[in-house]
């Protein structure tokens, strides 16, 4: 599922006081695949973006092609593309409504019109995707805890088998152990199931840890777009758009400037860790044989 | 879509009209109003007609507005045109030898029906242009002031209102919200039969109530841990007052409702 968009530009309440530009030419390459992180301050666009890409919003002008069928034009399969490209909203479980886990979670296939039995299949699926066990399937997801709320209303989307997942703020709410959760299940969801993931985020550290390639959303404009390394290498005009460098990058740089010969490119904890107990050791072998 | 709805509809720009105090421009409507039936004859129709061209002259909104708000009654105009010119009694009008069924005071009344309506949708939007729910519940909340004495408790109904009001766009928002999400997994709202639109509804309805009530909850609390206590003795930040302007409007319009009179006396 390739995703191409040309020229997109989106007009917010067009044609009143209140209008706003919120996409300007946007032209993006989102190959099959692609672990891809938005990052963006408040307003930048970066919610806005994704709406188009499963047809919610439809843009003021130019095209996108999902599998180079253009879904702006008219009479567009629009429930089918969104089955192929699931949305999960920030903050996903304001969105549950049924009486139990497993009802809610067969929703999106339900509206698939598929069998009972592939439903059942499909949200045990999703359920151990998630990490749910199946004695939450008849609780009523009213009564449960706020991460477990969201990882039914993930399961919601996954149900639905989409190629492209599209999650906005995913860990946004959650506690650090919540958090990490979440990533760590993304993340492996990823590499399992073959998808493509679009993960939307203002937090430098989430996107670092988890995405192949960067896109920098800045008023309604694609800033930056690269793998993690080259954005990050744009620290001055990150810090001009309100964003910043990951603080372990920042710590790196530090280093660098008091003389260490530390990689620039090092943008998580892991592989700072790493890098410095090589660089400690090194020292330390000097130091042996000078002895 | 949702976001088409506009309450209030308030245009936020700078006019003499926007300064005005709410009460003013309430009292003013409402004797605008009463103008507008008042008026009979034609030198009647032609002043409350100025009138109301000048008011929205003067509250700098684009006309456009004005018309767009009219929208949702041009079939109650041309209704009542229609019923007014066939069934009032009256002399046919003779298009050469044809007799029409339309009569001559029929069609008058048609017109002057429309005109009444025209300018009493516009005269409200007036003051819905120019007023922010917020002053508008303000300014109603201080005229209704002196039934407090009679036990109706207007300081609690203004809040009320004021809270109702404050949450509309934010409900609005909430449902186009839930609506996306639900549509995301692959919900149908728009097609099928009665019955399955109204089942198609719950996914929506049922997570919209649990937040409003959430909401509620959160605002009550809010309030109260902020020591809210209602009643008379509360101040508010932005406290409305009567200006120059505000003389010179209700000056404006007793002059006007008095040249109405003349008119309709003498003419």
């Amino acid at each position: 599922m390739a995703i191409k968009i040309n020229n997109l530009h989106y007009i917010y309440m067009q044609g009143s006081p209140f209008e706003k530009h919120a996409l300007n030419d946007i032209n993006l390459t989102i190959e099959d695949g692609e672990f891809i992180g938005i990052i963006g301050h408040t307003g930048s666009g970066k919610s806005t973006l994704i709406q188009h890409l499963n047809g919610l919003l439809m843009p003021a002008s130019g095209s996108i092609l999902v599998d180079d069928i253009d879904i702006t034009q008219k009479g567009a399969d629009l429930k089918k593309l969104r089955q192929k490209v699931g949305l999960v909203f920030q903050y996903p479980e304001h969105q549950l409504f049924e009486e139990t886990v497993y009802k809610d979670i067969a929703y999106g296939p339900k509206n698939m019109h598929l069998s009972t039995e592939e439903i059942d299949e499909r949200v045990k699926e999703a359920m151990n995707y998630v990490g749910l066990s199946e004695k939450y399937m008849n609780r009523s997801p009213f009564e449960l805890s706020g991460g477990q709320k969201r990882r039914v209303a993930i399961a919601g989307v996954l149900a639905m088998r989409p190629d492209v997942l599209i999650l906005d703020e995913p860990a946004a709410g959650l506690d650090p152990a919540g958090r990490e959760e979440i990533l760590t299940q993304i993340r492996a969801l990823y590499l399992a199931r073959k998808m493509t993931v679009i993960f939307v985020s203002h937090s430098m550290e989430d996107v670092a840890r988890v995405a192949g390639r960067i896109i920098v959303m800045n008023r309604g404009q694609v800033a930056l777009d690269g793998k993690p390394g080259e954005v990050f290498s744009h620290a001055e005009e990150l810090r001009s758009m309100g964003l910043d460098v990951p603080q372990i990058t920042q710590l790196i740089t530090l280093l660098r400037e008091k003389g260490v010969p530390i990689d620039s490119r090092i943008y998580t904890i892991e592989r700072a860790k790493a890098s410095l107990l090589m660089l400690l050791k090194q020292s330390q072998n000097q130091e042996d044989s000078l002895c | 879509m949702l976001k088409d709805i506009t309450l209030g509809q308030y245009f936020p720009i700078d006019s003499p009209l926007h300064k005005m105090d709410p009460r003013t421009k309430i009292l003013a409507l409402i004797l605008l109003i009463t103008a507008i039936f008042i008026a009979g004859n034609p030198a009647g129709y032609a002043l409350v007609t100025l009138f109301t061209v000048l008011v929205i002259v003067l509250s700098r909104v684009p006309v456009k507005l004005y018309f767009k708000g009219l929208k949702p009654i041009w079939f109650v105009i041309i209704f009542t045109a229609a019923l007014n010119m066939f069934l009032t009694p009256g002399t046919k009008i003779q298009i050469g030898d044809y007799t029409t069924p339309v009569t001559w005071e029929g069609l008058l009344l048609a017109g002057k029906m429309a005109l009444r309506l025209v300018l009493l949708i516009m005269a409200s939007s007036a003051l819905t242009y120019t007023t922010s729910p917020i002053v508008l519940t303000d300014g109603i909340e201080k005229l209704l002031k002196p039934l407090s004495k009679l036990g109706v408790p207007t300081y609690e109904l203004a809040m009320m209102m004021s809270i109702a009001i404050r949450f509309i766009p934010t409900l609005i928002e909430e449902t186009d919200k839930i609506m996306k999400a639900q549509k995301a997994r692959g919900a149908d709202f728009d097609s099928g039969s009665v019955f399955k639109r109204v089942k198609a509804m719950a996914p929506m309805l049922v997570p919209l109530f649990i937040s409003a009530f959430r909401r509620a909850d959160e605002l009550a609390v809010a309030m109260e841990s902020r020591c809210y206590q209602g009643g008379s003795t509360r101040t508010r930040l932005n406290e409305i007052c009567f200006r120059k302007t505000d003389v010179f409007a209700a000056l404006s319009c007793l002059a006007f409702l008095a040249a109405l009179i003349i008119i309709k006396i003498y003419l």
